[in-house]
């Protein structure tokens, strides 16, 4: 059996959140780069973008397949056209309009594989010419070589001549309950005997001719003609299905890869860099890494980031700032690169080494408040408990100014025990916030498992959009308060 | 050995009107389902004026209702009545078809009475109906004639089974030949084309041929089968030719008859799934002992609410009072159908039921309006009291609601008051739904009283249960929650 799956998603089960993942990060603008109008490397890589597994075997087995479709470009492209061209061929030519008609299923269905079986031989072609490496396309290339060859196709091409009945249907049939006909099984058709034989054997033979007129005759004629075809119809109608869906599966497996030719392309022409992710226990670092969602809406290489943290178990990037530059954007940053890493591609950075395969979720402001029943502050509270309520060790999670709907104090109290009790729980915590409570009290008692991130500032007092280390400001309250004693 | 009806004897049909009270119509076309059947229908309009008729047809439910019995009947008259379908419509089939339909009838009919007879006489059987038909099956399936045609019709069906034909149909012709070794193309199909994954979901092709099985050219095609098949067809042939019919006559009545238990044992297994319970009724003379009775088309809504009902016999009119919509009508009518179906030899909806074989029921509802007005509504209540009057007897059953209800409350308790007495002398047996509460006190009566629901006295608990008629009425409650009392009126007018 022709089997392969160079994709290893598994069940493709959508990550929790996904919608807000996929609107918080932006990463409509990264599927549409990849796909440049292609609505099915889009899908593919929607779904694959947001998995909620992704496991270090299955990211590793994507990568080796990105690098090699790089390297193969021309026969996975190949294949691609190949495959959709047939589809769409198919499309055209298969109109399965009255499904319990099983001659018309048997003719479309029969049309269908036509097409397919003649398809077959181009997709031999390419694969005989390409040079693949990785596991993913060199298992693909393997099961279908071994399983096509030119006496199938010879087969295939003659039973479909058979199944067009251009001499009528045969079959055998047996006498049932009330004499009704049994079990009809079509067959494969004996040539007729229409010679002189035919009359010396009169005797085994009875022919029943259907008088012109008869008109019912003809339409129960037409109806024993289905109901014998009805048996065959579901198995040439399975074996059509088959055929489709073997190049619906290459065509659909392929199209990430297509996205992934894509995107490099983009890559080099805005001269972002390009890095495989690798795992690093323990260790979060990346250097150079750009947003890439702002670098397609910009068309050019803005401002990178880089962080170095290592921390067993959970940790937390804590990132402050009055200012209003960079914050969100380096969450989305780390964001993208996350859900590219799950994915086996490569992300916009110099370098790029993550801690776990965990998945991402996002804790981003909503601008409309869609449930007026419950309080601003309740709504960010159910939205991050429903978060919570999926989380596992060494996922991500991606929070932007939460708790923020209520006042500073209360809601660092409830930030400190949440974040407290992420990183406790081995998970990791990208954090932007202005709560000065939590600032303080967090970063002193989580000193060895979090870091602060700032805006820089030079001496001169210009901005660089970037963010450094910095440490929690301390209260000047009491000076102000002082000062205005004083005064 | 003549076959005895399993029906024990016939009846009465039921008079229109008090059928109409009692609903009975509707209580049919829920036993009846869709079901359309006259012989039936006219069978459970007939009340019986033989108590021993009800008591056989009563203990013929008795065994049915041992489970296998029941099976072994149901299953019996299911099979003679599919033999008897197919030798009416062979009547119109082509030879070809009818010289094997012939065969399946019979094969079909055998097979029933040989099962029926050695599943019945292994059982415990205490009816008279089903032993005495038990011992005619016997007689049946032991009969040599009968042997012989179940010999016959399996060489038949041997014979046809031996038969297999190639067709091939081309434009207008057919033809037809022995098959011997043809190659199955769906399997080629699939050898060639399972190499591709895929579960072929939704592959499933399913026609439903829209001409039979039974047209001239299915006959055409048998005929080129027979033609290749000559020592087969022969005997097919020879079968209908030595046996051209063969169901006994008195079979064919118990099939037909049977019915009669097995429409209303399914109805009444419908209502037990949903935990309603029936009882074989016992007559007694004097008293009245119903234990959770209930209303059936309530039931299969499941909203019935049972209720019990007894006297020794000493006092047998019944005030029934209450609330209004407290179910005083409901268990009155509901009262009536179970004295209906003792009557027709059926089990009623109780738990427990001792009751007088009744001689006659008879009902005075509200009429709808008469159009002709030849009557004052007041003279057409004591019209039809009179006609019962003259009717009753010590086992009459009278069901009214609001009769007499036509004029004042004084004249209305005295017409009550006339018409107890005549039926005290009489005997009769009498439930009274009246919202007159005075009618409770009138000499020899039992009151019923409709009663509250025990978590608000404002709604109906359609329990009805032996009491004094509540001594204030709901529209003075209401009236009183909207301050409309005396006190409160006089307070707020200054």
């Amino acid at each position: 059996m022709i089997e392969f799956d160079l994709l290893r998603t598994g069940a493709a089960r959508p990550a929790a959140g996904a919608d807000d993942l996929r609107r918080d990060l932006e990463l409509d603008k990264i599927v549409a780069a990849a796909s440049g109008g292609d609505e099915l490397v889009a899908e593919v890589w929607r779904e694959v973008l947001l998995l909620a597994d992704s496991s270090p075997d299955s990211i590793s087995y994507r990568q080796d397949a990105v690098r090699d479709a790089l390297r193969n470009r021309d026969a996975v492209l190949g294949l691609y056209r190949i495959a959709n061209e047939t589809v769409d061929a198919v499309r055209r030519r298969v109109f399965l309009f009255r499904p319990h008609d099983p001659a018309v299923v048997v003719h479309e269905a029969v049309n269908g594989l036509e097409v397919m079986v003649a398809s077959l031989r181009d997709v031999l072609a390419v694969l005989k010419s390409a040079a693949f490496s990785s596991e993913a396309f060199r298992q693909m290339s393997k099961s279908v070589l071994d399983n096509i060859n030119d006496e199938f196709l010879a087969s295939a091409q003659q039973l479909v001549k058979i199944l067009r009945f251009e001499n009528g249907v045969q079959f055998s049939v047996r006498i049932g309950e009330l004499n009704s006909l049994e079990d009809p099984v079509l067959l494969v058709p004996r040539r007729g005997e229409s010679n002189i034989l035919s009359k010396v054997l009169r005797r085994d033979e009875y022919v029943y001719r259907l008088d012109p007129r008869d008109e019912a005759g003809a339409y129960i004629l037409d109806d024993i003609r289905k109901w014998v075809l009805a048996n065959a119809a579901s198995t040439i109608f399975k074996a059509f299905k088959h055929l489709d869906s073997f190049f619906q599966d290459l065509r659909r497996q392929l199209a990430f890869y297509v996205g992934a030719i894509n995107l490099s392309g983009y890559f080099e022409k805005l001269g972002l860099p390009a890095a495989y992710p690798r795992l690093s226990k323990g260790a979060l670092k990346f250097s150079g890494m750009h947003c890439l969602s702002l670098s397609i809406s910009a068309g050019s290489r803005p401002v990178p980031y880089d962080l170095d943290v290592e921390a067993e178990g959970g940790f937390a990037v804590v990132v402050t700032g009055a200012n209003r530059g960079g914050k969100t954007t380096f969450l989305k940053a780390v964001g993208q690169s996350l859900v590219l890493a799950r994915a086996g591609l490569f992300v916009p950075a110099d370098e790029f080494a993550l801690p776990s395969t965990g998945a991402v979720y996002t804790h981003f402001p909503r601008q409309e408040d869609r449930t007026l029943s419950y309080g601003k502050f309740e709504e960010e509270v159910k939205r991050l408990s429903a978060i919570v309520e999926g989380l596992r060790r060494g996922d991500y999670v991606l929070m932007d100014e939460s708790f923020s709907s209520t006042n500073q104090v209360e809601a660092s109290v409830v930030a400190e025990e949440v974040v407290a009790a992420l990183v406790d729980s081995g998970v990791n915590v990208f954090y932007v916030t202005f709560l000065q409570d939590f600032l303080n009290r967090f970063l002193e008692r989580y000193r060895e498992r979090a870091v602060l991130l700032v805006p820089e500032v030079r001496q001169d007092g210009t901005r660089t959009f970037r963010l450094v280390r910095g440490k929690p400001t301390p209260g000047y309250a009491i000076d102000i308060w002082r000062k205005y004693m004083a005064a | 050995m003549e076959y005895l009806s399993i029906l024990g004897g016939r009846g009465r049909r039921i008079d229109e009107q008090i059928a109409h009270d009692l609903r009975i119509h509707e209580l049919l076309g829920d036993i009846f389902g869709k079901r359309n059947d006259d012989f039936l229908r006219s069978l459970y309009l007939e009340q019986l004026d033989n108590e021993e008729v009800a008591v056989f047809r009563l203990n013929v439910f008795r065994d049915l209702l041992k489970g296998e019995v029941l099976d072994a009947v149901a299953e019996f008259v299911e099979r003679v009545n599919k033999a008897a379908r197919i030798l009416e419509t062979e009547k119109d089939a082509y030879e070809e078809h009818r010289i094997g339909m012939h065969v399946d009838a019979a094969l079909i009919y055998t097979e029933a009475v040989e099962t029926a007879w050695s599943r019945l006489r292994g059982l415990p059987i205490e009816s008279e109906g089903l032993a005495s038909f038990t011992r005619y099956l016997g007689e049946v399936a032991g009969s040599e004639k009968f042997r012989e045609l179940g010999r016959r019709a399996r060489e038949a069906a041997e014979a046809r089974d031996q038969i297999k034909i190639r067709v091939w149909i081309e434009g207008d012709r057919i033809r037809v030949t022995r098959e011997e070794h043809g190659e199955d193309l769906s399997a080629l199909v699939d050898s060639l084309f399972s190499r591709f994954k895929g579960d072929g979901q939704g592959a499933e092709v399913k026609y439903i041929k829209t001409t039979g099985d039974a047209s001239h050219i299915h006959a055409a095609i048998l005929r080129g089968a027979f033609k290749m098949y000559r020592t087969q067809y022969d005997i097919l042939r020879r079968f209908s030719e030595d046996f051209p019919s063969f169901i006994d006559d008195g079979i064919a009545s118990f099939a037909k008859e049977a019915e009669f238990y097995l429409i209303y044992i399914n109805y009444m297994k419908s209502l037990e799934q949903m935990g309603y319970r029936f009882t074989i009724p016992s007559f007694i003379d004097g008293g009245i002992y119903v234990r959770k009775f209930y209303n059936l088309l309530l039931a299969k809504r499941g909203s019935a609410v049972p209720n019990d009902i007894q006297t020794d016999g000493s006092r047998r009119i019944f005030v029934i009072t209450g609330m209004n919509s407290g179910g005083k009508t409901t268990f009155a009518t509901s009262f009536g159908q179970i004295a209906f179906l003792s009557k027709l030899g059926l089990p009623v909806p109780a738990v427990e039921a001792k009751i007088p074989f009744f001689s006659s029921i008879m009902t005075a509802y509200p009429v709808e309006e008469d159009v002709e007005e030849s009557l004052s509504r007041l003279e057409l209540d004591v019209a039809r009291a009179k006609a019962i009057i003259e009717r009753a007897d010590s086992r009459s059953l009278v069901i009214t609601n609001e009769l007499f209800s036509n004029t004042t409350s004084d004249e209305g308790l005295l017409l009550t008051r006339l018409f107890f007495e005549e039926l005290a002398k009489r005997g009769s047996y009498c439930l009274f739904v009246t919202f007159l509460h005075k009618a409770a006190d009138l000499d020899g009566v039992i009151t019923l009283v409709a009663q509250p629901s025990p978590e608000d006295p404002e709604r109906p608990s359609y329990v009805i249960a032996p009491g004094r008629p509540p001594a204030e009425y709901m529209a003075a409650r209401i009236a009183r929650r909207y301050q409309l009392t005396y006190g409160k009126i006089r307070e707020a007018v200054k």
